[in-house]
């Protein structure tokens, strides 16, 4: 394990159902993601990319293996210490923006701050609101919002608390490409300038190609992990790998 | 966090207000029931207090049995009265006469129907509290004053006449005056003829004899030490008080009487918490199931399970705070309300202004709040087993996160502790038989969200079989909209289960009043064929009041050619030695009784009625073998004067016609050691071919000379006069229980409001492909009257199951004959459905007006 590891996983096996009927979603996957790096996991659909994220994230146990984020060994916390470090040290950001409708995008940015009882840095609100760019739409409902405002907001929402690592769950799935691309834009912003470490998820050649590494799975296991591509290089990589 | 909550909250306005009026309308009941009573309990205390003012110290027989006992005691004789009047201090003594009246004008018109009536004799000046509004006081013998409510309501004037009926024969009065008692209009609602003393002793039929005896101090000593010297000089069959304490006693005498009132009401109000509880379990479910997403976003970003836990049940406390605070206002708006359907019902109960206690405020508010926190308390349990994964992803299944049973225990246990403590303070407080069914419903009913896995599998499989049988006839003919509304039902039969629950409990009681009390009407007819051998009954014409009948009456009949006997029969209470609380005695004339009434002795036969004297008395068999009391055996009893007597066991017998109490006596020991000194009944029969045509108008035109109060009935009519006493109570209850129907109304509007926001999308595309709104409307109608009818169904089938089953135990051996009244139970059916329709009114054309474009689009 290299120093700068934020986030680690060693020999995780992840096993949904019993006996004959048994799938194994993820098979011995070994994997370290390092401070401010922006890094992309690919694969086809039932790859296990997403089940990889939720055990990194600490949303889903491995059936064998061990996760550690942050110097933190997950495999021994209860639900109240998962709970705990994921308002610590884990940032999210998903397809579907998951703003609560009731709040206005300010409040939704607070909201982790909320949750935890800790107090706001006003200094470091104002610079993420400058840089997600929504200071004229604070007290605007996600309703009143476009999915790239949305989304946004829902990335201030996942910085706003410092965590040691943010994950993206297809976070420009549900965006034009405009949209997408400034999203992705703002990722890479938070990695370069707030030195912030990224792991996406994504199925898009297009934002796989904003990351500084880009990791593959295919059936459960990782089948490449490298120095990220261009748009193009990873559409024939995907391509390569499906055949 | 808060923030979330409380937008929330305010978000789901709709659903709020539903929810909260489910709430509002149970505490409502329970505000206006405390301000109504604690209103009647002020205004009492507010005359008590002003009569007390000018009596330093009062004398009055001790009541051996306690304040609630409705007996006579023992009168204060002339001696009694001369030996206060000696104690050093006394400046006046005087004795005072307060009875039992029936007052009539000159038309002979009952007046004061809805409250007793008293006959009351005048006091010396300095002892009066009261004014004359018109007139004078009544002077000499031949003049009544009367009080200013009566004089009002009953359109009397001075120089009216005005009959007084109490314990004698009636006499006219000239009225002289009108009278104002201490400032309030009215004595409490009751109606009183002021005489002179002798003209009410008279009427008390009981002359040389005062009901108690009022004393003023001479100035420099005070009512305690003036008190300690009369009570040195009386024996202990008097109670001697001052008058402040003899004002707190009556007030304090009030205030038990009228806790069977409150607890009357107070068990509608809990029926109707009830009812509203299973609402909102049912809001809280559906919406928990809703906000599945909402919760597993807030874990993702480090909300913890108890964070969950507390944001749904901090709502459940705004909403349930929101609904009591409603509730609690609404009550001062129903305490009047109460009133009117009492004096609807015949009582007439006195009310000046409307009191509000704090405790009236902190019970209701606790009460709403806290049915509504306990009730969202499982719905809350299972919004925190959310998992984080569930905001990942639309389509994600939701898995189960373990639960915890033993915390599930602890919560059933807390809510069944709660239910169990309320009914214990009901119960302790004793309101009979309808305290019984609310428990046995609330067993019943608290069962269904308490172990849903295997009760709510049976009720939910019973709620899918019967929304098929219910919608038969209207899918029958294939139509689209009945057979969608069906499966709407039964998609979640737990949601439809809980809703149509709300509305089984509420009919449920509605039937099981019914039934019992067709029941109740078929036993007395039943009981009184097989029993009554006479041919008139002869009683007061007014039910209220304990007013009795006067003992002259069967020798005045007896003169009645035709007539063969009249024997007069009293009720009257003791306590008898080891046992507990009182017991209820009847007296009767043993030569004559059993010529008139049938006895089924169990031991004993009829001769043993002529042995008794005022050394035996006979024991009914349910009390006898209830006590393990035995033939021989002794029984030490305490009367209401505070004379003990022993009594020997003669005799034991079945009486389905309950006119034997407890324990039977001879009407002589009744007059001698109970001081009983009216009657209640007297039978009447007829020689041998004589026909009532000849004897009953005779009967009656001596009645309306001597006696107004009393009347004739024949069997048949004194049936009937039952039957309807049983009726006006049924039409209490069904008012009073009408409320928790409402309530479950509210809960088909929510749930239905709820189902049709949830499935918004399918309404749009059901209308995308040529739904017509009239179509979604029927639809929407149709789910409705399934869900209702389903209730419908169930509550019938629980109030017919639980009156077999009371039939059955508790009411087994009393002669009870078990009648299930199927115009009612047919009513009620279909009643159920129309009330499905109503509540589907307005969620109807909410989900007609759904947007077709923005359904398809919603999220």
């Amino acid at each position: 394990m290299s120093a700068a590891a934020i986030v680690s996983a060693s020999e995780l096996t992840r096993r949904y159902g019993e006996g004959e009927v048994a799938v194994d979603a993820l098979s011995d996957v070994s994997v370290e993601f390092t401070q401010a790096r922006f890094a992309a996991i690919m694969g086809p659909s039932g790859s296990g990319k997403s089940t990889l994220m939720h055990i990194l994230a600490g949303l889903d146990r491995p059936t064998t293996g061990s996760v550690t984020l942050d110097g933190v060994e997950l495999g021994t916390l209860d639900d109240r210490a998962l709970t705990l470090l994921r308002r610590e040290k884990v940032g999210f950001i998903f397809q579907t923006f998951n703003l609560l409708p009731i709040l206005d995008a300010r409040e939704n940015i607070l909201l982790p701050l909320s949750i935890a009882g800790r107090s706001v840095d006003e200094a470091w609100f104002e610079e993420l609101v400058d840089a997600v760019g929504i200071r004229d739409r604070l007290h605007h409902r996600p309703a009143q919002l476009s999915g790239g405002q949305q989304q946004r907001v829902a990335v201030a929402r996942a910085l706003v608390s410092r965590p040691a690592v943010v994950f993206a769950d297809e976070p420009t799935g549900n965006l034009d490409s405009a949209a997408s691309g400034e999203v992705l834009e703002l990722l890479r912003l938070a990695v370069d300038r707030f030195g912030q470490t990224v792991v996406m998820v994504t199925h898009d050649a297009q934002a796989a190609s904003h990351a500084d590494r880009l990791v593959v799975l295919g059936d459960g296991r990782i089948v490449r992990d490298g120095e990220a591509l261009d748009a193009g290089g990873v559409l024939d990589l995907m391509k390569s790998l499906s055949r | 966090m808060t923030a979330v909550v409380v937008r929330g909250f305010f978000s789901r306005k709709l659903r709020a207000v539903l929810t909260g009026i489910a709430v509002a309308l149970g505490v409502a009941l329970m505000s206006g029931t405390y301000i109504l009573t604690d209103t009647i309990d002020h205004s009492f205390a507010a005359i008590f207090a002003t009569g007390a003012a000018n009596r330093s110290v009062v004398v009055v027989p001790h009541q051996g049995l306690g304040a609630t006992a409705a007996v006579q005691t023992a009168t204060i004789g002339r001696a009694t009265l001369q030996r206060v009047q000696r104690v050093p201090g006394v400046a006046v003594a005087a004795g005072e006469v307060f009875a039992v009246a029936t007052l009539f004008d000159s038309h002979g018109k009952r007046l004061n129907t809805a409250a007793p009536s008293f006959a009351a004799s005048l006091l010396p000046p300095r002892f009066e509290d009261f004014s004359t509004v018109s007139g004078t006081l009544p002077r000499n013998g031949g003049s009544v004053a009367v009080d200013e409510a009566t004089a009002q309501r009953d359109g009397l004037k001075v120089g009216r006449r005005l009959r007084v009926a109490g314990a004698t024969t009636a006499a006219t009065y000239r009225i002289v005056g009108i009278l104002r008692f201490a400032g309030s209009t009215s004595f409490g609602g009751a109606g009183v003829a002021l005489v002179t003393l002798p003209q009410a002793q008279l009427l008390a039929g009981e002359p040389n004899s005062y009901d108690d005896l009022v004393i003023a101090a001479r100035p420099g000593v005070s009512p305690a030490t003036l008190r300690e010297r009369i009570r040195a000089v009386l024996p202990r069959t008097l109670d001697v008080r001052t008058g402040v304490q003899e004002a707190a006693q009556q007030t304090s005498d009030l205030e038990s009487q009228l806790g069977f009132l409150r607890t009357f009401l107070l068990i509608f109000a809990y029926v109707a918490l009830f009812v509203g509880a299973f609402i909102i379990f049912n809001t809280f479910s559906i919406t928990v199931a809703q906000r599945t997403r909402e919760f597993g976003l807030l874990r993702t970003l480090g909300a913890t399970r108890g964070q969950v836990v507390r944001s749904v049940v901090a709502e459940g406390a705004m909403l349930g705070f929101g609904g009591a605070l409603l509730g609690l206002l609404a009550g001062f708006a129903l305490a009047p309300g109460l009133d009117q359907l009492f004096k609807a019902f015949g009582a007439d109960l006195p009310d000046s202004g409307t009191v509000v206690e704090f405790r009236t405020v902190w019970v209701s508010l606790l009460a709403g709040t806290g049915v509504t926190i306990l009730a969202g308390l499982l719905p809350a349990l299972h919004a925190a087993r959310v998992t984080p994964i569930a905001a990942m992803r639309e389509g994600v299944p939701l898995e189960r996160a373990q639960r915890s049973p033993r915390r599930r225990r602890i919560v059933f246990a807390l809510i069944i502790a709660y239910v169990v403590v309320r009914l214990a303070l009901v119960v302790s407080s004793g309101a009979g038989i309808v305290t019984i069914l609310v428990l046995v419903a609330f067993v019943l009913a608290v069962r269904v969200p308490a172990s849903r896995r295997r009760i709510g599998k049976v009720f939910s499989a019973a709620v899918v079989g019967l929304a098929h049988v219910l919608s038969r006839p209207l899918t029958w003919r294939g139509s689209i909209t009945a057979r969608l509304a069906r499966d709407n039902t039964i998609r979640h039969p737990g949601r439809t289960a809980v809703t149509a629950a709300a509305l089984m409990i509420g009919l449920a009681l509605v039937s099981l009043i019914s039934i019992l009390a067709a029941g109740t009407k078929a036993s007395i007819n039943q009981a009184i064929d097989a029993s009554f051998a006479g041919n008139l009954i002869v009683q007061n014409s007014s039910t209220s009041g304990n007013a009795g009948i006067p003992t002259e009456i069967p020798a005045a009949l007896r003169a009645i050619p035709g007539i063969a006997q009249v024997t007069p029969i009293a009720f009257t209470e003791g306590k008898v030695n080891h046992l507990k609380g009182t017991q209820t005695i009847t007296a009767l004339e043993p030569a004559s009784f059993s010529r008139v009434y049938r006895i089924d002795w169990d031991r004993g036969n009829d001769a043993t009625l002529a042995q008794l004297g005022t050394t035996g008395t006979v024991l009914t068999k349910t009390f006898a073998s209830a006590n393990h009391l035995k033939l021989g055996q002794t029984l030490s009893v305490l009367t209401a004067s505070g004379r003990r007597i022993r009594l020997a066991v003669r005799g034991i017998a079945t009486d389905n016609a309950r006119l034997l109490a407890d324990l039977t006596i001879t009407l002589a020991l009744a007059r001698s050691a109970f001081s009983q000194r009216v009657d209640a009944l007297d039978f009447v029969s007829y020689r041998p071919g004589v026909t009532n045509s000849a004897v009953q108008p005779r009967v009656n035109r001596i009645l309306a000379a001597r006696f107004p109060q009393a009347e004739s009935q024949t069997a048949a009519q004194f049936k009937k006069s039952l039957a309807s006493q049983v009726d006006t109570l049924l039409a209490l209850i069904y008012v009073l229980l009408a409320l928790s129907v409402i309530v479950s109304l509210f809960g088909i509007v929510n749930t239905l409001v709820l189902s049709i926001f949830e499935r918004t999308r399918e309404l749009g595309m059901l209308r995308a492909i040529g739904t017509s709104r009239r179509q979604v409307r029927q639809m929407i109608r149709y789910e409705s009257i399934i869900t209702a009818l389903i209730g419908g169904v169930l509550g019938i089938a629980l109030g017919v199951v639980l009156a077999v089953v009371l039939a059955a135990t508790a009411l087994s051996g009393s002669g009870f004959v078990l009648v299930i009244p199927v115009a009612t139970v047919i009513i009620l059916f279909v009643l159920a459905g129309v009330a499905g329709l109503a509540a589907a009114a307005w969620p109807a054309r909410r989900a007609a007006k759904v947007d077709i474009l923005a359904a398809i689009a919603t999220e």
